[in-house]
């Protein structure tokens, strides 16, 4: 063989061995590829998130439900007024009367079939409850509201919309506006991308891209932003094995699920589910066309179309969307013409999405289950969260801090504030809200912000001493000038707020004005390590070094934590287990775990009496005064403000008979805000409790016990009769106290007389 | 565990200390009278006849019955029907719905306290029946029925003592 043969039949088979080489690499290449598509997709698509449902609402004769917050209720949870005969989902009012067709339900622990019934609901609260063959029922729950979706394991949260959730008109004009040949390709459109790279050719730059929702998603899910051509031959092969995989209903739901819409602070907005409720404060299917076309116009480029930052341009995209859903028969003329003309509709997120909440409820499955419990897919989540409450509290701390920044001394910051409200009794956390945005994620500074809680800590004091049997609300504290040497050599020497001195108080003044020179020396009678002890009595899990400054709340908490030490106090000296969690079911409605009421005994309950009846004065006569004006009258309430050094956080801790609720309100960077618990977190307080029609803080009188009258200012017994500052205490039964010169003590008459007293002497 | 008896103790403890705290007052304080407007009335303690007056007879403690609402009556019913059949988790939900509407009737806190005896949770039952008990001040026939659970789980836990401490108090007979 001549030698020049020999070289080019060597060539060709190096050739040929290259040219198989590559083919072979490039099989592999698509069948790993294939494998990321199969494994990561599937994975998923098909973790269907675990939902997440409040507390049902229930009815029942007495129930605090008037006919008014019934229809809210049967609207927020999107029944229709119509004709019951119609179908489960609808009901029908006459003035107080209610026809209701209910749907099927699956409840924590029953699975209800469509049922109907009657209402009858009063001014304040339900009357009575009929079936439908005419009988009394005792009582009827509603549907729980979902308020979320979450993948336990993972910790995102997001609204997952399933098929069934997906308006058709969405689907039509995400296919109008994105990918009009969506039904027909295979993943790749050859026709969109020739005709985006002529429009390229022509402008000398990319001004189109020919993607289609196919590849968008491969391109979200997988793969980085730049634009290479590598990377781009990439996308279209996953785009290709992902149309052969999977169904086109699958790729464009999760299309819906997974295309970015916008930001949040640190947090990104994915989907549509959640991108109705970040711009416009609804579920997805109450949108309109106008708001619909919006979300679809967003999707091009949503920082450049941000609706808030840039509304004309956003209006402009939007008329465009609408332009195209009419030109692709999805709507009619008019109704393109009317959309076009309202304005954007937004709204603060808020309402229907409960990030915070959804935090603790995510926090709680980490700390209460396994992970393998929660792994499964389909599982439903039963909170203790109600939604009047949360609602109720995200209203109130927005009003509330907006109008304090107004009146603010450190112009254009933005104050922040937190609430949590629970049920005292059972430990139930029935309201979370985290900062200002309420609907936003973010920083929650419920659970998350450790900060000094001033006075909020002297309850503990004054609990450890009543508890030592040596002092009761009527005896005398020294208010006077203190100077202690510390450890470090320095000198600590506190001060009252109002930087006076009061001489000598009655313990119940001194806890009411939450005066801190009384108090600092009944600290250090006691001892700083004695209210370390009684801080985990109170359920708290801290190991404080046993500095005098703690007698003054030196001491960083968050929220969440001061409502498992005031849990002990709202329930008559129990500790019960705070839970957010009620039960977790899986697919077929098996429950997997469940969270029962735990209680355990915290505090002696006549020492907890004791105190609780001062904290009652806190508000009659004390730093909290300012609540009653916004609250129903004659209601009690028990609370303590709290105010850290230079007024940085301001603090307010109160309960009714039916609720416990912390607020915190101050700057995220630890400014001075110039606000007392009494002036900053207190309104918000006032205003959250106030719209929940709280009833009156009423515990059950310890036996031990008996009530007296003293004088407010002296501690000296006395009668409403003889001293016009008189208070009515709770004292260990058989107490003598020192009398009022010429004032016959009497005992004090029934707790309605004596809250009937109070409130005379203090509300005009 | 010290903590967990606090009835029994703090009723000796409180009555013997009790007058311990009215007579233990500090000496009148005679500083001049603070300036502040939240200053102490005119009536300056020095001005009080230090003299203690005998409290007038106490009023008898408020003497009450408790009673389930028709809501939670129907609830227990429910509950005790899912005990019967053995479903234990059943009734613990069933109860637990009952408490949200009435979280301060001792009827129900003594109703989950037995649960909590069948589930074998002396210690939850312990805590669900002092609570009972405590909110059922007044009412000796509730306080009676918290008082058994509460023995019981007391047993439980082969706390004898307390058990048989309990049984002596006035409300146990």
């Amino acid at each position: 063989m001549a030698p020049s043969k020999r070289l080019r039949r060597r060539v060709r088979v190096i050739a040929g061995g290259g040219a198989l080489a590559a083919v072979l690499a490039f099989v592999g290449w698509v069948a790993y590829l294939d494998h990321l598509v199969t494994r990561e997709f599937q994975g998923r698509l098909w973790s269907i998130p675990a939902r997440v449902f409040a507390e049902p609402l229930e009815l029942y004769a007495g129930a605090p439900v008037s006919a008014n917050d019934l229809e809210q209720e049967l609207v927020r949870l999107h029944y229709r007024a119509g004709d019951p005969a119609a179908g489960p989902g609808t009901y029908r009012r006459h003035g107080a009367d209610f026809e209701l067709h209910a749907r099927r339900v699956r409840f924590v622990d029953e699975l209800r079939e469509p049922v109907r019934i009657g209402i009858r609901a009063g001014g304040e609260s339900i009357q009575g409850l009929k079936a439908a063959d005419g009988s009394e029922l005792p009582l009827f729950r509603l549907d729980p509201l979902l308020v979320g979706s979450v993948f336990p394991v993972h910790g995102e949260d997001r609204i997952v919309l399933t098929p069934a959730e997906v308006p058709p008109l969405l689907r039509g004009s995400i296919k109008a506006v994105e990918d009009r040949r969506f039904d027909e390709h295979h993943g790749v459109d050859a026709r969109s991308i020739l005709r985006a790279m002529w429009a390229n050719l022509r402008a000398g730059h990319v001004t189109q891209g020919g993607s289609t929702l196919t590849q968008q998603l491969v391109k979200n899910y997988f793969l980085s932003d730049e634009q290479t051509f590598g990377r781009k031959l990439t996308e279209a092969l996953m785009a290709l094995r992902l149309e052969a995989r999977f169904s086109k209903e699958d790729i464009l739901v999760a299309y819906l699920n997974e295309v970015y819409l916008g930001q949040d602070g640190e947090r990104a907005v994915h989907g549509f589910g959640l991108g109705a409720e970040f711009f416009f404060a609804k579920p997805l299917a109450e949108l309109d066309v106008g708001e619909l076309a919006l979300l679809v116009g967003i999707v091009k480029g949503p920082s450049f179309y941000d609706p808030r930052l840039h509304p004309d341009r956003a209006r402009a995209r939007r008329n465009l969307v609408l332009a195209e859903m009419l030109e692709t028969h999805l709507i009619d003329a008019p109704t393109a013409a009317r959309a076009a003309e309202k304005p954007l509709g937004l709204r603060a997120p808020g309402g229907g999405y409960v990030p915070a909440y959804l935090d603790l409820v995510r926090r709680h499955l980490k700390r209460d289950y396994a992970d393998a419990d929660l792994a499964a897919a389909g599982l439903t989540i039963y909170t203790t969260l109600d939604p009047r409450a949360q609602a109720a509290a995200e209203h109130a701390l927005m009003a509330q801090l907006k109008r304090l920044d107004a009146q603010s001394r450190a112009k254009g910051s933005r104050l922040q504030g937190a609430v949590v409200i629970a049920e005292p009794n059972s430990g139930d956390v029935i309201a979370v809200v985290g900062g200002r945005e309420v609907g936003a994620g973010g920083f929650n500074r419920a659970l998350d912000a450790h900060r000094p809680i001033g006075s909020l800590v002297k309850p503990a004091i004054y609990l450890a001493a009543l508890e030592s049997g040596r002092y009761n609300a009527a005896s005398i504290l020294e208010d006077a000038p203190i100077a202690l040497k510390l450890g470090d050599g320095s000198i600590w020497s506190p001060q009252n707020f109002t930087r006076e001195v009061y001489g000598p108080v009655p313990m119940a003044r001194a806890l009411a004005e939450s005066l801190n020179l009384a108090t600092v020396h009944l600290g250090l009678e006691l001892g700083v390590p004695k209210l370390i002890e009684t801080l985990g009595q109170l359920g708290l899990d801290i190991h404080p070094q046993p500095n005098p400054s703690l007698l003054l709340g030196a001491l960083d908490l968050t929220p969440l934590e001061v409502v498992q030490m005031y849990t002990s106090l709202a329930n008559g000296g129990f500790r019960a287990r705070l839970r957010a969690v009620r039960a977790v079911l899986d697919e077929h409605g098996t429950p997997l775990k469940r969270f029962a009421v735990q209680v355990e005994a915290a505090a002696p309950p006549a020492a907890v009496y004791q105190l609780d009846r001062m904290l009652t004065l806190v508000t009659t006569h004390g730093t909290g005064r300012g609540a009653s004006a916004h609250l129903p009258a004659g209601i009690v309430v028990a609370a303590k403000t709290g105010t850290s050094s230079d007024t940085r956080d301001s603090w307010f801790a109160g309960f009714t008979g039916s609720y416990l609720a912390v607020v915190w309100v101050g700057y995220d960077d630890n400014k001075v805000t110039g606000l007392t618990g009494a002036s900053g977190a207190l309104p918000v307080w006032a205003d959250a409790i106030g719209a929940l029609k709280p009833a009156s803080f009423e515990p059950t009188a310890a036996e031990l016990v008996e009530d007296r009258w003293i004088e407010f200012s002296t501690g000296l017994a006395t009668t409403p009769a003889c001293s016009a500052d008189a208070v009515a205490i709770a004292v260990p039964r058989g107490t003598v106290l020192p009398a009022k010169a010429g004032c016959g003590a009497s005992p004090a008459g029934t707790l309605t007389d004596k809250i009937g007293t109070w409130l005379k002497n203090t509300i005009h | 565990m010290a903590q967990e008896h606090y009835p029994l103790r703090t009723a000796a403890a409180l009555l013997a200390l009790g007058v311990l705290a009215g007579c233990a007052l500090p000496a009148p304080y005679r500083a001049p009278p603070p300036a502040a407007e939240a200053a102490p009335a005119a009536a300056a303690p020095a001005a009080a006849v230090p003299v203690a007056p005998a409290p007038e007879v106490p009023p008898p403690p408020p003497v009450r019955e408790y009673r389930l609402g028709a809501a939670t009556r129907s609830l227990v019913t429910d509950a005790r029907a899912a005990v019967t059949r053995g479903d234990l988790p059943a009734a613990s939900m069933t109860l637990d719905r009952a408490l949200r509407i009435e979280p301060t009737n001792p009827l129900l806190w003594i109703e989950i306290g037995r649960l909590r005896l069948a589930e074998n949770n002396a210690r939850q039952a312990e805590g669900c029946s002092r609570k009972a008990l405590s909110l059922a001040s007044g009412d000796r026939g509730t306080q009676f029925l918290a008082g058994h659970v509460l023995i019981d789980a007391l047993r439980a836990q082969r706390r004898n003592q307390e058990a048989h401490e309990l049984e002596r108090q006035p409300f146990m007979n």
